[in-house]
């Protein structure tokens, strides 16, 4: 490639500012929403904490068979007499306060390992995909006032200290409409839920990525409280945030120096990441995904043969037309037609007269033989 | 200059099976359609076709504020540009409706630019018309038979 593609830097007002930077590699990575997505359902398994039913719940009665020969079932029921209780099925699954069937166990396996390389696979593939206007908007992303994707603002536009100079910053940035999206989702949790600290739902609005060692602290506790704004070191980015749900199309807010930050990060397909052990990005199967360019293309054009029968080509199995309707038709079957039209013989009358008496000498002559 | 691109075909296998902008009310092995809320989409149908946020050429005609239709349009080579992507050319309710039809039209067809959405195009610039006309009056019923008899000897 003789050029790389240039992004351009904005500043806090949503204008470009002079300064460009070259597209970092990673956003060449293939787009893979497969790997992303089982990535994904191994991740969000790992923050889970565990639960289970007490060890002793549906057993602490001492109930006992009463064996055959009572004419009710063989299942154990709770002994003595005086309360309601005795004589009731217990232990069960079946049973009202019974056990629960296979009761849950702390030691289920809630954590899922997943691949380091799958892994780094799914986070470049992310954001790769965060580069996409089209993804953003098939993900939600209100993105139609945004100057450029992906999204890179000035690292000198986050010196701010304040909620309210966030929220400013993301308005002039073109960012306002997707903060919006997620103050206006905001709705209460269906179920149980709401009691175990998920009492509301809302939608995920732009991340923004800085660079710890270049960028303010400042920008982490300036945006923490926008509703759905979520901040992340480019050092560790993570997929929970880069693909929600799985589904690719993260609207990033990129600082200029966590932009800069991305080659040294993640490498290129030849040179290995500086940071990441034996880390090379994956490249694409195909140079050229697009069918279309490659049909057109000077290469493949220059092999196939001309086509055949120039401006008239045979169709194909069409509709038989009527030539006695069709005139166009009718001339193809019979060339004759055009002039039997012309000299209007359809439309002449046969003479009509009667045919000549035969003359007396001739009359004479046949009946002389009879 | 744009980033990375991606493709169209490739775009549409990631989305058409989920997208923020589709609408599945009725499953398809149900017999239900799946629409789209993009407005680039002349039908509303979820289609590789029609579905503008993933084609590079698409067309889009929305209400105008005052009456009349907008004609939206993809600007070439601003992909990766939202904000300056939109080309938007909005003919109002002065305009007669067979002119809208022939301005739009000249203005995509005749350039080449998705002329196989020409007739989508037409018929959805049409419906919004029709749609922004005052409703007539139902005429008033007509007396027939023995009523009409007798309106008639009153007069």
């Amino acid at each position: 490639m003789t050029s790389r593609p240039t992004v351009t830097i904005i500043g806090a007002d949503g204008a470009a500012t002079k300064n460009t930077h070259p597209l970092p590699n990673v956003f060449k990575a293939p787009i893979r929403p497969d790997i992303v997505q089982t990535v994904h359902t191994g991740m969000a398994k790992n923050k889970r904490q565990p639960y289970a039913v007490s060890e002793k719940a549906g057993h602490q009665t001492s109930a006992e068979s009463w064996g055959t020969g009572r004419a009710v079932a063989r299942i154990p029921r709770v002994s003595g007499g005086g309360t309601h209780r005795a004589g009731q099925a217990a232990f069960g699954n079946m049973c009202r306060s019974g056990r629960m069937f296979a009761p849950t166990k702390v030691w289920r396996k809630w954590h899922q390992k997943i691949n380091l390389g799958q892994k780094r696979f799914a986070t470049a593939s992310a954001i790769a995909a965060s580069s996409n206007a089209a993804l953003l908007m098939a993900r939600g992303h209100r993105v139609s006032t945004v100057p450029e994707v992906p999204l890179v603002v000035s690292s000198s536009a986050f010196a701010i200290t304040k909620t309210s100079g966030a929220v400013a910053l993301l308005a002039g940035i073109g960012a306002g409409a997707d903060v919006d999206k997620v103050k206006k989702s905001k709705k209460l949790r269906a179920g149980k839920g709401k009691l175990r600290g998920r009492r509301h739902r809302q939608r995920r609005g732009p991340l923004i990525v800085y660079n710890p060692d270049s960028d303010s602290k400042d920008i982490v506790r300036s945006f923490r409280n926008i509703a759905g704004v979520e901040t992340s070191s480019v050092y560790s980015l993570n997929l929970l945030q880069l693909a929600p749900g799985g589904h690719l199309g993260r609207f990033i807010v990129w600082t200029s120096g966590a932009f800069e930050a991305l080659d040294k990060i993640y490498g290129s397909s030849t040179d290995p990441s500086a940071l990441k052990k034996d880390f090379l990005l994956p490249s694409p199967v195909v140079k050229q995904p697009d069918i279309g360019k490659l049909i057109n293309s000077s290469e493949i054009q220059a092999v196939l043969r001309p086509v055949k029968g120039g401006a008239i080509t045979k169709r194909g199995v069409t509709q038989k037309k009527n030539p006695l309707v069709n005139r166009q038709i009718l001339l193809r079957l019979n060339p004759y037609a055009s002039q039997y039209s012309k000299d209007k013989l359809g439309s002449t009358k046969v003479d009509d007269g009667k045919p000549d008496k035969a003359n007396k000498k001739f009359l004479g002559m046949v009946q002389e033989n009879a | 200059m744009s980033a990375e691109h991606i493709p169209a075909d490739l775009l549409w296998q990631i989305t058409r099976n989920y997208s923020a902008l589709t609408v599945k009310r009725r499953p398809a092995t149900a017999g239900g359609v799946q629409f789209s809320r993009d407005p680039l989409n002349l039908t509303n149908k979820h289609s590789r076709k029609y579905d503008g946020y993933i084609n590079p050429q698409a067309i889009g005609i929305t209400p105008g504020s005052n009456g009349g239709v907008n004609l939206l349009t993809k600007k070439s080579g601003k992909s990766n540009k939202p904000a300056g992507e939109l080309q938007t050319a909005s003919f109002g309710k002065g305009t007669t409706p067979r002119k809208t039809y022939r301005n739009i039209v000249n203005a995509t067809t005749k350039r080449g630019y998705r002329p196989d959405l020409r007739h989508e195009a037409v018929a959805r610039a049409s419906a919004i018309r029709k749609s922004e006309r005052a409703p007539k009056d139902t005429p008033a019923r007509k007396a027939r038979g023995v009523k009409a008899k007798k309106a008639a000897e009153k007069a």
